[in-house]
């Protein structure tokens, strides 16, 4: 089938790919390019899961169609980690156990990235507000907003 | 097949005061799927990629009730890229399946899809195509018509009447009625919960593709041989034909322990294009594709002396349930066991209404059962000016009140003392309305709540492998609750081998059978299973080093050997120090295997077909001269604001008794995400309805509110529990549903110390409040 041809970077990979004008961005980056780190939790822009940063910003990837990713900059779950070092968001959902079942854990990572790059030092509320749009329905969130806040600790002094 | 093999610097030593090894069961391990899930890399049951994988999707019911008159499906079917367009009339026949008690089901066909519709959202058709958005195109070109028969919206219809008496339900002791006239103090009120939504973050779907007649079916499941089972019976197959994998769970609450009409569609849609297909609910199909938690209406009676002691209560339940299915939320659990009371009434009636038949959601049960009785005691409190903490330990039930047996672990008591001095519950003042922050009032509230302990027997394999290493196997599940944790910790600390070593495989019917994850059993039939196994293979492997010839071991002439740190030695440290990889070599195995199955011995094959496969063969939490059962003790702080009427809860500290822990970290983690689905019980909740068309219209998660981060205070839980040996074989009861139990009421009491105002009606939102 053909398609439109998408030319786009993905954590820091060029990648090219064929969609149709109608797949959504995260659609294309879960069942064309097999990045399934993006979840899809209601697929209308009211749960966070699909997340992603596009060009600096953070999106709801399912909201966004496959074809505008043209020229622009991909950044998802799957870019956090270098090889077997994790980043240190990662590091400290872990440490905290701020994820249960996992779903909703990479749109949490993603956003709680952006938070920082625009607010390296954020207060509870901050996080708690900045993080609103991602639902979690096992964890609770403390667990997510010490996480964030340990990780803001240490990537300050980093 | 699921192998955690990320590595991560951290300490081996827990941060448990008592010094417990992080790794040993008991400690803090961090969870070790964890890695897998936070790099992306967990593949879900939906994410595995197949070759020449099509889509379907769902057609469902505009109406509530009637017939389907007729399908157009021209359109449809002319649509770009549709494979085939299903309908009542066009797909395959199967036939009815038992269900999970493993009644024999009727002997008659089974159709997924319905001509006769019995509630808004029911699958009538489905569409499959070669890509996703051509099924979803496709279907909104199905043309269904109806004939429309009016319908019944929900229990405050007109037409729902009282409904059926359920009298299974029903408990009875001493006069509660005669006692409840004679008592000097008397309170009666009636409590209500709407219908509330699972919601798991991750909607319900599957992938299934057959090959000849074995089906493999990939989906989320907190029961693989129970829904394996299910598709055996619908497709006519052997059970052992069906393959269920589910290597990782995005949560279910009690929503995915079932195989459902929809997974039937895409089987069947499967087997008649002859290739993969994958189904995935719309998150709005998820609010009618399989039941929530029933609404419930309960009036509570209580019969008092002055001093707030209790001579009787009456009470009286009813759900609503589906105009075909039949489903019992037992509203007189708690209220059967909380308090001592001489007299006690409770029944229970179901009334039909035209809704998908509902279903288990986090403490099904319990938690509004809780809500009425919790609600009701607080009243009591205040009617008869007694401080609501003091009330609940004038009337502790020292013994199982309706089973008349002793508890076998009850630290509600400690739970009481633990949470109010935490948080400063002394300092309460106790008329309402009395404290205040500027224009917020704020409330304090208390309240318990319990659930029982459910046990079952269960099976496991541990395989100690040539290079030392360790493989746990069994087809039980881990949607979050920290079973492949929980299982690698168990293994670790019985073989006496680092946790690193251990691999826990779960979520594929192939392995070691296992039941539902349900009711907060899994960890302690699991723990139990994997404990016995490994200790078999434990018993195999010093029996090997004692008495192979070949072993360095073989001159010592011990009778005993241990096994720590992955290295085997005599227990005096004067004999030879080898590996575990070392001893195999030198006796020549390349592993040693040991299946682990707490079934009693003389069990047969049926008998253990039925353990994994129905809830037939549960072991009842009174069994024997025990009553088991997890308790807890929520107290909350609300602040309202006194102009809007807006709630928020500012604090929360729970004390909870789930026995022994055996991963503290995970289990409070369970525990707090319980406590914040209270929240959303208690202040958001709620299915609204379209009284026109029968007809949910908030089903989707930007209208049925559940909590955010911005929602939730900072929740402090306490462990009060202590090992239970009549509960598991560890010592641990259930964990996963208790944390909800009484968050809502404990809301509701708090609510009323701020504002003065009983909501006896969930959730509490601003209009009820000003
Ligand atoms: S899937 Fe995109 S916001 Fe929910
Ligand atoms: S961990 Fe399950 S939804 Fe957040």
């Amino acid at each position: 089938m053909a398609g439109i041809a998408v030319s786009t970077t993905i954590n820091g990979d060029i990648t090219e790919y064929l969609c149709q004008p109608d797949e959504t961005l995260l659609d294309v980056l879960r069942d064309r390019l097999g990045l399934t780190g993006a979840k899809e939790g209601c697929g209308t822009g009211d749960c966070g899961a699909c997340s992603i940063i596009l060009d600096n910003r953070l999106v709801c990837s399912c909201l966004v169609l496959g074809a505008e990713a043209e020229g622009r900059r991909i950044e998802t779950v799957e870019g956090m980690a270098h090889g077997d070092q994790l980043h240190t968001l990662q590091q400290k959902f872990l440490e905290h156990a701020a994820l249960q079942c996992g779903i909703c854990t990479p749109g949490f990572l993603i956003a709680a990235k952006d938070l920082l790059a625009k607010n390296p030092d954020p207060s509870e509320e901050e996080i708690r507000f900045g993080l609103a749009g991602n639902l979690c329905r096992c964890t609770g969130y403390d667990k997510i907003v010490r996480a964030v806040q340990d990780a803001a600790i240490v990537m300050k002094g980093a | 097949m699921t192998v955690h093999n990320i590595r991560v610097g951290e300490s081996k030593r827990g941060d448990a005061s008592d010094g417990t090894l992080a790794e040993a069961v008991g400690g803090r391990l961090s969870r070790v799927d964890g890695p897998a899930k936070i790099t992306g890399a967990a593949k879900y049951a939906v994410e595995q990629q197949l070759e020449g994988l099509a889509y379907a999707v769902l057609v469902e019911s505009t109406i509530a009730s009637g017939k389907v008159r007729a399908i157009d499906t021209a359109s449809a079917e002319a649509s770009p890229g549709v494979l085939r367009v299903l309908t009542p009339d066009t797909i395959i026949s199967l036939r009815t399946a038992s269900d999970w008690l493993g009644t024999t089901p009727p002997d008659k066909p089974y159709c997924p899809l319905a001509r006769d519709i019995t509630f808004s959202g029911q699958h009538v058709a489905a569409v499959v195509a070669e890509t996703f958005e051509q099924a979803v195109a496709a279907a909104a070109l199905v043309n269904v018509s109806y004939d429309e028969t009016p319908s019944i919206v929900d229990l405050s219809d007109g037409k729902a009447g009282d409904g059926i008496a359920i009298d299974a339900m029903t408990k009875e002791w001493g006069d509660a009625p005669a006692a409840f006239a004679a008592a000097p103090v008397r309170i009666c009120a009636a409590y209500n919960t709407p219908r509330e939504y699972q919601a798991p973050m991750e909607p319900h779907g599957l992938i299934a593709r057959w090959e000849g007649d074995r089906l493999t079916v990939w989906e989320p499941s907190q029961w693989l041989d129970g829904m394996a089972r299910t598709y055996a019976e619908w497709f006519e197959v052997p059970f052992e034909n069906v393959r269920l994998v589910s290597p990782y769970i995005g949560g279910g609450f009690g929503s995915k322990a079932l195989a459902l009409s929809h997974g039937a569609v895409a089987a069947s849609a499967a087997k008649m294009i002859g290739r993969p297909v994958k189904l995935v609910m719309t998150r709005p199909q998820t609010f009618t594709g399989y039941g929530g938690r029933a609404a419930t209406r309960q009036t509570v009676t209580i019969g008092a002396d002055r001093d707030g002691v209790i001579q009787s209560i009456v009470h009286r339940g009813v759900n609503e349930t589906s105009i075909d299915g039949m489903w019992v939320e037992p509203l007189g659990s708690v209220t059967s066991i909380m308090y001592a009371t001489p007299n006690f009434s409770s029944k229970q009636n179901v009334v039909r209404v035209n809704s998908v038949v509902p279903g288990a959601m986090r403490a099904p049960g319990e938690n509004p059962s809780a809500f009425g009785i919790e609600s009701a005691i607080d009243e009591l409190a205040y009617e008869v000016g007694i401080d609501p903490l003091e009330i609940r330990l004038r009337n502790y039930a020292e013994q199982d009140p309706h089973a008349k047996k002793a508890w076998s672990t009850r630290q509600l008591r400690e739970a009481f003392a633990a949470g109010a001095e935490r948080f400063g519950w002394s300092r309460r003042s106790p008329k309402p309305r009395s404290m205040r922050d500027g224009n917020q009032l704020i409330g304090w509230g208390v309240a318990a709540g319990t659930y029982p302990v459910r046990r079952a027997y269960g099976e496991a394999v541990v395989r100690i492998l040539a290079d030392g290493s360790v493989e746990v196997e069994s087809s039980s599940i881990d949607m979050g609750q920290g079973t492949y944790t929980i299982l690698a910790q168990t293994a670790a600390e019985t073989l006496g081998v680092p946790a690193d070593d251990v691999v826990v495989k779960l979520g594929d019917s192939r392995f070691a059978r296992a039941g539902v994850s349900g009711g907060s059993r899994l960890a302690g039939v699991m723990t139990g299973a994997v404990h016995k196994a490994a200790t078999s293979a434990l018993d195999q492997l010093v029996g090997l080093a004692i008495s192979d010839p070949r072993s360095p071991f073989h001159a010592l002439q011990a009778n005993t050997l241990v096994v720590a740190n992955g290295r085997i030695g005599s227990p005096r440290g004067d004999g030879p120090d080898v590996s575990i990889a070392e001893l195999l070599k030198s006796v020549g195995r390349d592993r040693i295997e040991a299946t682990g199955d707490t079934m009693p011995a003389n069990s047969t094959a049926e008998d253990r077909y039925k353990n994994y496969t129905t809830i037939a063969m549960a072991l009842p939490h009174t069994e024997g001269d025990y009553s088991r059962y997890s308790w807890c003790a929520h107290f909350i702080e609300v602040r309202v604001d006194e102009d809007f009427g807006t709630v928020r809860v500012s604090r929360v500290v729970s004390a909870l008794d789930s026995g022994r822990l055996y991963n503290p970290k995970l289990a409070e983690s369970q525990w707090k995400g319980g406590i914040i689905m209270g929240i959303g019980q208690a202040l958001l909740e709620e299915g609204i309805m379209d009284r026109r068309h029968g007809r949910i219209v908030n089903n989707n998660l930007a209208d049925y509110l559940v909590p955010t981060n911005a929602d939730i205070p900072d929740i402090e839980v306490i462990s009060v529990g202590i090992p239970d040996p009549h509960s598991s074989a560890l010592g641990g009861k259930g964990v996963g549903e208790l944390g909800i139990v009484g968050v809502a009421p404990a809301i509701a009491n708090a609510v009323f110390h701020a504002t003065g105002k009983r909501v006896r009606d969930l959730p509490i939102t601003l209009e009820k409040l000003i």
